[in-house]
């Protein structure tokens, strides 16, 4: 099987040497991927994606710069890549912004060397992991948004799409997720996808809105 | 009582209009229009082409013997017929029509040629049914006219002045001009003014309240109403009441319009005054503005004195009609002039104050007064008609209203101002308060920051802080083991992500504060081999649990969790959250079904104690149940 198909080369943005070597080792033992490249800056990271990797293993605390920035230049140039966020704490706030940006998913620093091999796997088969934090703060956004009363997003999310949503952020699994609404655990990985993909295009006609409410604020005075 | 005050101090005009000096000579153009109209029909009406009769032989009738006298005649005072009688001259009696023109007849007449009744209307005895001057034409029949024929013109005698003029014999086309000119000027014109001043009378009275100077708007009302009143006792030739009524409604107006003079002069020179005077003087009640208090006891006066007034006249002309006329007229003539002269002297001294700002207003003021006292010199003192007055209260309304209208644009331009001004100051207002509650915001972010970076310093502390200690202390002395390090730094790092999932989840809902926290136990209890059954509700927003209450709630659980594991040997943990029966607050409990303890007996040893006082510190009730069954410690707060 795994020589039948080849192994998935994987690009890594990481500035700490110890961090960045055990992400390589994972990648390196993990049979199915194999390391494309590695950097420890935004600058070098932008020309590790001249070699068109599959999946691109990022930090966001970069010495010059932001790690999302580098997500979206990636996700513009190659729509197919996978772009995972490494993250110390997983923290949704900055989960759910590389996500806008067209992250695919989130891995914990330091997270056993199985589970993070696993987690890679999981998003390569088109799988989405989400936490009950990042499900729960895309949730109080949005009725945040909603008691604001701004602008409905362009691309809402459905009602089923919020039920899951909503179990996600309570802490359940998918196979929990997926019994609860007698739909399989793929139906619900599925549905987190859709989520994010209408996260990343909200996020950008967002931007513009924003913009133009900035422009008019300054234009005012 | 400033507020009025203030309010008409801003009724004067702030700036001139730029059109005032174009409207000043477009006033004065049709004041000399006007004038000199009248003046060319006064012209026609003195200037009549006939033989002018000044000497007759007049009898009072009945039965009194004709003697001579000459024209214009003063003897009045009674109501019976008076006979004038003359001879035709050869050219009248040769023109093709001739005829006689009455220039001034008080009531009815009559023509008799050679004794015969030819022309002419109205009773010989009784009440005079019409009291107004008009003139008469009347034809001489051409069979009847031959030179030396005896004319008798018969006049029912009146009151007043003059009420027989010169008469004219002549032809009856030449004469006919005069005769329309002299019916113009005394009855045409009166009815005109009197239509002028019932439409100024009405619009004052409506518009009375809308210019906020009612006591002035008032006045000039009744100072119409009262001349259409005089005009209206003098017109008809048969009225539908007496002659005695029609008189008493003449009076009643002339009162009328002396005692609103006075009044409106008074309104007029004080309303817009710049500074009622504080301290009376002298002749200030003749000079100065009246203060409000002062001008509503004059507008009440002035009531009071009309209808005392009125009740004079009434009993006068009741008494005796002619007598009683004579009696009033002569002393309304002095009264007007009286108050003519004060309205004269006020308006000079208000002039003389504050200056020509309102070319209307003067205008009509100086033009009424003037045409006034011309008039009544022209007709006291040469005994002829007086035109000026006719035109001047023509335009008298005119220009009052075109000067209130120019003060009320004036009102509406400061009140516009006014409203700018306010607009401006409530904008500045707004912006001084967003200002002040964005500092208000600022200083409370500010402080909110400050506690929370002391309570962050206090759970690390208590937390990451004394284990990092605690590990580093131990490997120091070589006392650790790797596996036991690698245990504590996974610890230490578990409780930094729960501090960070405490602060990223506490703001908003308890249920995803939970489902983030189950990263934290559900490793331990699959290592442990315990089945964790997780029952969390969506309890929706609990904007009282904050970052601070979330974590100490955090620490409550795993230290329930790892008593569990320790001692009771579970099989299954549940952890639980929902909202209570009262709706306002939630319940955290986490259960387990392995041995239970006797909650009072190790109260201490199971670190129980430090779990009360955590729940203690976010105000939450701990209640703790065990039994061999298994054990459920729950949290319940407000949320």
């Amino acid at each position: 099987m795994s020589q039948a198909s080849p192994r998935a080369r994987v690009a890594i943005v990481e500035d700490d040497a110890i961090l960045r070597e055990d992400l390589a080792r994972i990648v390196t033992q993990a049979e199915e991927l194999e390391v494309a490249g590695m950097a420890e800056s935004l600058a070098a990271g932008r020309d590790l994606l001249a070699a068109n990797p599959d999946v691109l293993l990022i930090d966001l605390a970069l010495p010059d710069g932001n790690g999302v920035e580098l997500i979206g230049e990636a996700r513009a140039q190659h729509s197919g890549i996978k772009i995972i966020v490494v993250s110390i704490f997983g923290d949704a706030h900055s989960v759910v912004r590389a996500i806008e940006a067209g992250a695919d998913g989130y891995l914990l620093k330091g997270a056993d060397p199985v589970e993070a091999a696993s987690a890679i796997r999981v998003v390569l088969q088109g799988g989405a992991p989400i936490s009950p934090a990042v499900a729960s703060h895309i949730l109080m956004r949005m009725r945040n948004r909603r008691g604001a009363a701004r602008e409905e997003p362009s691309t809402p999310l459905t009602e089923k799409e919020i039920a899951v949503l909503t179990d996600l952020a309570k802490g359940f699994r998918y196979k929990e997720v997926a019994r609860l609404h007698a739909i399989s655990p793929h139906t619900v990985a599925d549905h987190v996808k859709s989520i994010y993909r209408k996260l990343a295009v909200n996020s950008r006609s967002e931007a513009v809105f924003e913009a133009v409410q900035a422009g008019l604020i300054r234009f005012k005075e | 009582m400033a507020g009025p005050a203030d309010y008409q101090r801003k009724m004067t005009p702030s700036k001139p209009s730029p059109a005032r000096w174009p409207a000043a000579v477009a006033i004065l153009m049709l004041l000399v229009a006007c004038c000199g109209g009248l003046l060319f029909v006064n012209t026609l009406a003195e200037n009549v082409s006939g033989r002018r009769v000044t000497d007759v032989l007049a009898a009072d009738l009945p039965g009194d013997a004709f003697v001579p006298r000459t024209l214009p005649h003063w003897h009045c005072c009674a109501t019976t017929p008076m006979r004038f009688r003359t001879t035709l001259d050869a050219q009248t009696a040769n023109a093709r029509d001739p005829a006689v023109l009455i220039v001034s007849a008080h009531d009815n007449a009559r023509l008799f040629v050679d004794g015969a009744l030819v022309a002419g209307e109205g009773p010989s005895t009784g009440d005079p049914t019409n009291w107004s001057r008009r003139p008469r034409l009347l034809h001489i029949p051409t069979p009847l006219a031959r030179a030396g024929a005896l004319i008798e013109i018969e006049v029912q005698r009146g009151v007043g002045f003059g009420h027989l003029r010169p008469i004219y014999f002549g032809e009856y086309d030449r004469l006919y001009p005069s005769y329309v000119a002299l019916h113009f000027l005394r009855a045409d014109l009166q009815v005109a003014n009197g239509i002028i001043g019932a439409f100024v009378a009405a619009f004052c009275f409506a518009a009375a309240s809308l210019l906020g100077v009612r006591g002035l708007m008032y006045s000039l009302g009744g100072l119409a109403a009262s001349w259409s009143l005089q005009v209206l006792g003098l017109a008809p030739s048969e009225p539908p009441w007496s002659g005695v009524v029609a008189n008493g409604i003449y009076f009643a107006g002339y009162l009328g319009t002396n005692v609103f003079l006075i009044w409106f002069f008074v309104e007029w020179t004080s309303v817009f005054a710049d500074k009622p005077s504080q301290r009376p003087g002298r002749f200030d009640l003749l000079l100065a503005p009246w203060p409000r208090q002062l001008r509503r006891r004059l507008a009440m006066g002035s009531v009071a004195v009309l209808a005392l007034g009125v009740a004079a006249i009434a009993f006068n002309l009741q008494r005796d009609a002619a007598i009683g006329s004579q009696d009033v007229d002569r002393v309304l003539g002095w009264l007007g002039l009286v108050s003519i002269s004060f309205c004269l002297v006020r308006v000079v001294a208000y002039y003389r104050r504050s200056g020509f700002r309102d070319l209307f207003e003067a205008s009509a003021f100086l033009f009424v007064l003037i045409a006034a006292i011309a008039d009544i010199v022209m007709v006291r003192f040469f005994f002829i008609y007086g035109v000026s007055l006719g035109a001047a209260v023509m335009f008298f309304p005119l220009a009052l209203l075109l000067s209130l209208a120019a003060r009320a644009r004036g009102v509406f331009e400061a009140a516009t101002a006014t409203a700018d001004k306010l607009n401006l100051l409530v904008a500045a207002r707004e912006r001084e308060i967003v200002d002040a509650m964005e500092e208000l915001r600022r200083n409370e972010r500010a402080a909110m920051l400050l506690e929370e970076r002391a309570r962050i310093m206090r759970d690390m502390h208590d937390g990451i802080g004394g284990q990092l200690l605690g590990l580093l202390l131990q490997a120091r002395s070589q006392k650790l083991s790797e596996t036991a390090l690698v245990n504590g730094l996974e610890q230490s790092l578990d409780d930094l992500r729960m501090v960070v999932d405490s602060l990223e989840q506490g703001e908003g809902s308890l249920t995803g504060a939970l489902g983030a926290f189950r990263s934290r136990i559900e490793p331990r209890c699959e290592a442990a081999g315990v089945e964790l059954a997780w029952q969390i509700e969506d309890v929706g927003d609990t904007p009282n649990i904050g970052p601070d209450k979330t974590l100490q709630i955090y620490r409550v659980l795993l230290e329930a969790c790892t008593n569990a594991l320790q001692h009771g040997a579970p099989r299954r943990i549940g952890v639980s959250l929902q909202r209570d029966a009262a709706g306002g607050g939630v319940e955290i409990a986490l259960t387990d079904d392995g041995a239970g303890f006797d909650p009072n007996a190790s109260l201490s040893g199971r670190g129980l104690a430090n779990m009360r006082t955590r729940a203690n510190r976010i105000g939450a009730v701990l209640h703790l149940t065990s039994d061999a069954n298994g054990t459920r410690v729950a949290l319940s707060l407000g949320a």
